[in-house]
């Protein structure tokens, strides 16, 4: 079963024209999914949708159907959905409600509910696990803005949620903090099985991490695949080819130009390890 | 005072509230005032906590002083300002020593306050820091605008709407935000909701709470036995 | 046109967020201030547009003290341009924002509709002049903020970081239009973390670490030492990692995927040649 399932879904907001448009896709459990695209394109209302804020606390009309961790995501109180999956909004400062690092925590699991020793093992282990273990008394307001930020996903981490969505994560962090946050959700996904499901307009700084990315345009799901097979397609049909990374425009004009066919590359690494063979045998054979 | 459950601080105030409406005599009034301000002393609250005090003294002294004007009685207009600052100056000690959160889960857990209006509380104090500070970067923005206060009140006021209304927008845009990612962290729960911190009421509570009867009970009596 | 000198700012309780800064910037100058969150980039800023006044040292504007000058006194001659533009915008249509900068200055009816006009078709939004700005996209609101400073006729523009959040077509139309501004005689100073606009746009970089100028210099020279660069919480761009990693086989270091992949196919097309002729 996957983790998320779109199938011929349509979204219009209130009074508006439609902001998804006959959606098809399916999200593996444990995958790294990146949604790219132009603003407007409808990322943030597909991030909602999986949610269940749409519609559940937008309104709206809507046709076809959503199932997030098997469940319809129309159909289920937002607060149960809540305990599946857990997002993260791109306005993180506004998502911030208590005073100290560790209510903030408990906040969700309190709304759900669980008791109190329940609360704080979870408050704990969820610290722990974006490395603000030993903050729990700091005030909100002392943080800097990637603690902040990492705090914001251990809130919705303590739910233990098995899947997690996260709306331009990085747009309020400096290069250093980016890669922190990045790899934290990569740790994520590898040594707990979460599926990462992330907006990111800046591809290069995801591209070790993801394992499938979703392109979106004007409401519709342009193309699904391997960051390979889409970033491809996107320079193929110069389709928002502007938002390929340094990385693979380098890649897919090598392998235009020469016909050298290379593996997928998701860093520098990769990169100079691969160009660096090709060389040699040449050098090898010139010599 | 900050080991007293909220609870029993909640208490207090009602109490001293009734004590500083029953009591007559100045110097009696004097005494209640005198005993919070060593509670008060005593509990160690930061100097923002006096200069508020001091605001408050000053105002009960212009309150006594318009009402000596219009009465020329002086006892009158002691016994209201002494009055006044007897029943205001247990609310700064309450909220001096008090956290809001655990203020907030003792109104929702020992008062049968909805969740919703104790949460109300807590936000708002949780965000006036925020307000300010986007009071403050919205000033600048304008600033480098050319926006400067000056001229008559009029021009002024009218020229503040630059710095109002992208305020009002955008707290009415930051609550919208607040309200959905609420939603999303399952506020609207029918379920019961449950408390990480610990209010309940010690024995050092319940003494308290039996002192606070047994003076309320002495002041009736002496109350009544003075008419 | 603007000077610091040994400028030095802190607070009570902290150590200085600027330890004696000195720069100089002339008109026509395209530079970039890079720096990790917290290393006194925006601090900085903020002194130049005098929202801040130094605690130790001095800013000059065409040789005179800045220090009675105030943030209105200086948007005369800067533009300021927030990360957050919603911060700003409170009038009813585009126009009317972009005309408030210059109504605030007191210039006259006709003028300032001129200045609105053209702020409004520099940055591409004359057909947008009606619009609610709350309503428009978030690179359009970027691009009202310019206008809207753009119509006060300044000599210098500071953005703080003005692409961020911007999908890629945004950006790229954003430095076009900076470009632009730049060859008309705009002086430009970009706070920015993108290190591949960094590299392809300004011509000088300004590195701001802990609080002190760790680097002012040209851009290009800037990129020739990767050690310093971490040092100061910067990324390379990846062409300039990937040259780097193959500078034994000859490649020239650069910061552009574009002239790598030229470099790259002159020698892998000659391996390939290689391989061909041997196998005949």
């Amino acid at each position: 079963m996957p983790a998320i399932a779109l199938e011929n879904f349509n979204y219009a907001y209130p009074n508006c024209d439609k902001t998804l448009d006959n959606i098809s896709l399916s999200i593996a459990k444990g995958s790294f999914t990146v949604l790219l695209g132009p603003s407007g394109a409808g990322k943030t209302t597909l991030c909602l949708a999986v949610a269940g804020a749409v519609p559940q606390y937008f309104g709206g009309s809507l046709s076809g159907t959503v199932l997030v961790d098997g469940k319809p995501a129309k159909d289920t109180p937002m607060s149960e959905l809540a305990q599946s999956v857990g997002i993260v909004l791109q306005d993180y400062e506004t998502q911030l409600v208590a005073m100290t690092v560790e209510e903030e925590a408990a906040f969700g699991l309190e709304n759900l509910g669980l008791s109190r020793s329940q609360i704080n093992l979870r408050v704990k282990e969820a610290l722990k696990k974006v490395g603000l273990a030993g903050f729990e008394k700091r005030e909100v307001t002392a943080l800097s803005g990637g603690q902040k930020q990492r705090l914001v996903v251990a809130g919705v981490l303590a739910a233990a949620p098995k899947i997690l969505v996260l709306d331009e994560p990085a747009s309020a962090l400096d290069p250093e903090g980016t890669t922190e946050l990045y790899q934290l959700l990569g740790d994520l996904n590898k040594q707990y099985g979460i599926t990462i499901l992330a907006v990111e307009h800046q591809l290069g700084d995801v591209l070790p991490h993801a394992d499938n990315f979703i392109l979106l345009e004007n409401g519709k799901n342009i193309q699904t695949g391997s960051p390979e097979q889409v970033l491809s397609y996107m320079r193929k049909e110069q389709h928002f080819a502007e938002a390929i990374p340094p990385l693979y425009q380098l890649k897919l004009t090598l392998e235009e130009k020469t016909g050298i066919s290379f593996s997928s590359w998701r860093c520098e690494c990769d990169a100079i390890a691969e160009i660096s063979k090709c060389l040699q045998k040449g050098v090898y054979l010139s010599a | 005072m900050q080991t007293l459950a909220p609870l029993t601080k909640l208490l207090l105030t009602v109490f001293v509230t009734v004590w500083a409406i029953m009591l007559q005599s100045i110097p009696a009034l004097t005494i209640l005032i005198v005993c919070q301000f060593a509670a008060l002393a005593a509990s160690k609250v930061g100097s923002n906590i006096y200069k508020g005090v001091a605001s408050l003294f000053i105002f009960a002294a212009m309150l006594a002083g318009i009402q000596y004007v219009f009465n020329s009685d002086i006892t009158l207009a002691a016994v209201t300002a002494l009055k006044m600052v007897a029943m205001t100056l247990v609310f700064f000690i309450l909220l001096a020593t008090t956290r809001m959160q655990d203020l907030s889960t003792a109104l929702v857990t020992q008062c049968r306050v909805p969740y919703e209006y104790a949460f109300m509380l807590t936000a708002a104090l949780r965000f006036i820091p925020d307000f300010l500070a986007e009071s403050k970067a919205i000033q600048e923005a304008q600033a480098c605008r050319g926006f400067s206060s000056r001229g008559n009140p009029f021009t002024r006021l009218t020229s503040y709407m630059a710095i109002i209304k992208p305020l009002v927008l955008r707290a009415i845009s930051r609550s919208e935000t607040m309200a959905l990612s609420l939603e999303l962290r399952g506020f609207g729960n029918k379920k019961a909701r449950s408390f990480s911190t610990n209010v309940a009421l010690t024995s050092y509570d319940y003494i308290s709470l039996a002192l606070m009867f047994a003076i309320t009970i002495y002041v009736i009596i002496r109350q009544l036995s003075i008419f | 046109m603007l000077e610091l000198k040994n400028v030095s700012f802190g607070y009570k309780s902290q150590l200085s967020v600027l330890s004696n800064v000195s720069l100089r910037i002339n008109s026509g100058d395209f530079l970039a201030v890079i720096g990790r969150n917290g290393s006194g980039k925006t601090t900085l800023t903020r002194i130049i547009m005098a929202l801040k006044k130094p605690s130790k040292g001095e800013v000059l504007f065409d040789g005179q003290n800045a220090k009675k000058y105030s943030a209105a006194d200086m948007a005369r001659h800067i533009g300021y341009v927030f990360q957050n533009p919603d911060r700003q915008f409170f009038r009813e249509t585009a126009a009317q924002e972009v005309a408030y900068g210059p109504e605030q200055l007191g210039y006259t009816t006709a003028q300032i509709a001129d200045f609105v006009k053209d702020a409004l078709s520099a940055t591409g939004l004359s057909h947008l002049a009606d619009a609610y700005p709350q309503a428009l996209s978030k690179g359009e609101k970027q691009r009202l903020a310019i206008a809207s400073a753009l119509a006060m006729q300044p000599k210098l523009l500071i953005l703080d970081e003005p692409t961020s959040g911007q999908d890629a077509l945004e950006k790229q139309r954003l430095m076009k239009l900076l470009v632009k501004l730049n060859q008309d005689g705009m002086a430009i100073l970009l706070i920015t973390h993108d290190m591949d606009l960094a590299a392809a746009y300004p011509q000088r970089a300004i590195v701001m670490n802990n609080g002190t100028k760790a680097f002012d210099g040209k851009v290009s020279e800037l990129f020739s030492n990767a050690h310093q660069l971490s040092k100061w919480g910067l990324t390379e761009p990846a062409a300039l990692k990937i040259s780097r990693g193959l500078i034994s086989f000859g490649v020239e270091q650069t910061t552009s995927a574009n002239e790598l992949s030229h470099h790259l196919i002159k020698l892998l097309g000659r391996t390939t040649h290689a391989d061909a002729s041997t196998a005949n």
